[in-house]
């Protein structure tokens, strides 16, 4: 975004004001910032529904163009999840909604249904294709606009505020949801109020303050800044300052910064504990999980991450001990020195090597070994 | 454990014939005073048990009692419940209906037949307790998210109700906006309110509770202190939940040094202290209290008197954070202010907090807790009143 400004009506001041933002293809983005910062309108900008006033918006750096033709294309490769479902979904029927996104951009019918099946599984919804989508709870509308913004196959999906008002299980499961896109080379941006999820998560921060994009760059470099911080309506997250506050205390150096709750516990045990080894399950469609696992110590606790896996695993039946948050908690029972087991979707591989390297920079060298 | 204030009893409740029970069989007690909180998946049946509480569902089968009388479902009788158990909904649009802010707010005391000059007291007070006593002539539908939040929570603080129920009071809210909601609902607690709330932020939650009561299925499965379910793993999983992250850490942190998992550390300060181990020197935590109508003179003053200069500032209450005239003493702690000023004071740092008058026993308990638990020996010193010039020593 260039220069980018835009107000509702000439009367009012400006919403997003002279924004000069840009979002790196592939990366993790997060865009934070208090209640009426100009989050939401920044992304309606994004998606050329709302055209600046002044400036411009560029995708691939070529500027949007707001004609019809120009718009279906923006739209063809950004897919955006509003953070109240009932302004997104309008169809009666799971599956309609699902396939309105594709069936506007033209795709046959036998792909749109093949991309159907792949968004449900995605968001874990499989047994409701032909369900109303009235008889569906808040939580569930949510997974449904999520897998409507899935089956148009974006090169970028924007999604406002994912995890308000989902339970944490749910949440979780938006953010593993969010990482898969990612490995698939997806640009992901999500505005969330969570300052301890946003950190977890990305790699970097965009923060809006009355319009204006007033940082971009990593987390700890604006976290670090307190007074911008509290001037943006936000909060320190919780690990960033207890990592600082004991670096200040005993005298160790802040960096590197612990995000999850196995790098924290790494960093404090300084290696003193010899960690055990993960046993990696990686998942993939028509391979089982109850051999491998008969195949790996029992004592070790065995965590799941992944839709597919956790399906998998639970129609298949698997002692699981982390159904939830698995990669955090196999690797925390690893730098606490247990052996444990993780099951994952194949995809997810990369994420799970950074996981193993980055605790290496935090004095944990864990081992890992695949099952196969 | 302090005498119930609501119980439930074996509660059984369905939005209609051949739909499923919302609740079905739930059977708990509240007790006055103590810090409650609802847990459970979405669908688990907490706005439901709500309602219940709210007298704005009869129960099919089951008692509701308040203060060991059971409700009775007619119409004067249920706005007395109403009156005394009190509710702020979710969605701030589903309890504003009024054009005007002020009058929203007017709304529920002037039903309660209250002498006009009282309304009007409330209306200032529960307005100023929000910080939204500024847009009082303002009208609704031009207010953001955020603030249609606050004028729904001031509508129901001028019911001064004796219980209140907080369903989901931070979602939507950005974090600073959500810290000073958990600060009023510290507060009503202080002064004699029983605070029930639900909340998807289970760290939030954690730091906050006395007692949770976790909901599955529309039953109830736990009830007691957060400890007793985080440590059962399976069950936290089974209600859709989740450990807290400083539950966790502390967890490892036993494995790691072989100390011992209690006691639990709640909250970031009381974390690192154990982290950390004691036997380290902390700064002392100066505790000024500052009421509502100080001024920046007496404030200023104050500090002199008390020969306090240069030191890390922060601020708890609504009263201490509404006197914008404190602004030129200098805070760098506008949020989280206990949290940050302990924080600093384990540095070895002195700091000071600036106080609501009713919120200084809190804090000098929270520090008191810190040391017995072995969290960190915070020396306090609470400052005399900024509004009193009389006497010159701080009083130990």
């Amino acid at each position: 975004m260039k220069d980018v400004s835009f107000t509702h009506s000439s009367a009012l001041p400006n919403v997003l004001d002279s924004i000069n933002l840009s979002v790196t293809k592939g990366s993790r983005s997060a865009i934070m910032g208090a209640n009426g910062a100009g989050k939401t309108t920044f992304f309606y900008t994004l998606m050329g529904v709302y055209k600046p006033q002044k400036g411009e918006v560029l995708f691939d750096g070529e500027p949007i163009e707001y004609s019809k033709k120009g718009l279906s294309k923006v739209r063809s490769k950004i897919g955006m999840v509003l953070q109240n479902p009932d302004e997104q979904l309008f169809s009666t029927i799971v599956e309609e909604d699902i396939a309105f996104g594709p069936m506007n951009l033209g795709i046959p019918r036998d792909e749109i249904d093949i991309r159907i099946d792949r968004a449900l599984k995605d968001v874990r919804m499989t047994g409701y294709r032909s369900v109303p989508l009235h008889q569906l709870s808040g939580g569930q509308r949510k997974r449904i606009a999520i897998a409507g913004a899935l089956a148009v196959q974006p090169e970028v999906m924007i999604m406002d505020e994912p995890t308000a008002g989902l339970d944490p299980q749910a949440s979780l499961e938006v953010m593993e949801l969010a990482e898969k896109l990612h490995l698939r080379g997806v640009t992901v941006l999500v505005s969330t109020h969570d300052v301890d999820l946003a950190y977890s998560w990305c790699d970097d921060v965009h923060v809006l303050r009355h319009g204006k994009c007033i940082y971009s760059g990593t987390s700890e470099g604006f976290y670090s800044d307190r007074e911008n911080v509290y001037l943006s309506g936000l909060l320190q997250p919780s690990t960033y300052t207890m990592n600082r506050e004991i670096a200040l205390i005993c005298g160790t150096d802040e960096s590197p910064y612990p995000r999850k709750v196995c790098e924290y516990l790494s960093k404090i045990g300084k290696g003193g504990k010899t960690p055990g080894t993960v046993y990696l399950l990686p998942y993939e469609e028509g391979t089982g999980l109850t051999d491998r696992l008969s195949k790996v110590p029992s004592d070790a606790r065995v965590g799941v991450y992944g839709s597919d896996a956790r399906n998998q695993a639970s129609d298949e039946r698997c002692r699981v001990d982390f159904y939830f948050d698995g990669l955090d908690s196999c690797f925390t029972d690893a730098v606490l020195g247990k052996d444990s087991v993780l099951v994952y979707d194949s995809v997810y591989s990369p994420l799970i090597e950074e996981q193993v390297a980055a605790l290496k920079g935090f004095g944990s060298d864990i081992s890992t070994e695949v099952v196969m | 454990m302090s005498e119930p204030v609501l119980e439930l009893e074996n509660i059984v409740f369905s939005y209609g014939k051949g739909i499923d029970p919302a609740l079905n069989g739930v059977s708990l007690s509240v007790g006055r005073g103590v810090k409650t909180v609802i847990l459970g998946a979405n669908g688990a049946g907490k706005s439901t048990l709500f309602g219940i509480m709210n007298a704005l569902y009869r129960p099919d089968k089951g008692t509701v009692k308040y203060n060991g009388v059971p409700y009775v479902y007619r119409k004067k009788a249920v706005t007395r419940i109403r009156t005394d158990v009190s509710i702020l909904f979710q969605n701030p649009d589903d309890m504003l209906f009024k054009p005007y802010v002020g009058q929203d707010v007017a709304y529920g005391p002037e039903n309660l037949g209250l002498p006009s000059a009282e309304v009007e007291i409330r209306v200032r007070d529960s307005l100023r307790a929000v910080g939204m006593l500024e847009y009082r002539d303002k009208p609704t539908m031009r207010l953001s998210y955020g603030q249609r939040k606050r004028v729904a929570l001031a509508g129901v603080l001028a019911m001064q109700p004796k219980v209140l129920i907080l369903d989901e009071p931070t979602a939507g809210l950005d974090p600073q906006m959500a810290s000073e909601v958990m600060e009023i609902a510290e507060q009503l607690h202080r002064n004699g309110t029983t605070v029930i709330m639900s909340s998807h932020d289970t760290d939030l939650v954690y730091s906050w509770a006395d007692e949770v009561h976790v909901l599955m299925n529309g039953r109830c499965v736990y009830s007691g202190v957060p400890e007793g379910f985080y440590r059962d793993k399976n069950s936290v999983y089974l209600a859709g939940l989740l450990q807290p992250k400083v539950f966790l850490m502390n967890e490892g942190l036993a494995t790691l040094t072989g100390c011992s998992v209690e006691p639990y550390p709640r909250t970031r300060s009381q974390l690192v202290g154990k982290t950390i181990g004691s036997g380290r020197g902390c700064g002392r935590l100066y505790v000024l209290p500052v009421p509502g109508m100080a001024s920046d003179e007496t404030v200023v003053k104050a500090l002199s008197v008390a020969g306090i200069s240069d030191m890390p500032k922060g601020i708890y209450g609504r009263s201490a954070r509404k006197a914008r005239n404190i602004a030129s003493v200098g805070i760098d702690y506008m949020y989280d202010g206990p949290e940050n000023c302990f924080l600093k004071c384990m540095e070895g740092k002195d700091s000071l907090l600036l106080c609501d008058p009713d919120m200084v026993d809190i804090v000098v308990s929270m520090v008191s807790v810190m040391a017995s638990d072995g969290f960190g020996t915070i020396e306090c010193s609470v400052l005399e009143p900024a509004e009193k010039r009389e006497r010159k020593t701080p009083k130990k």
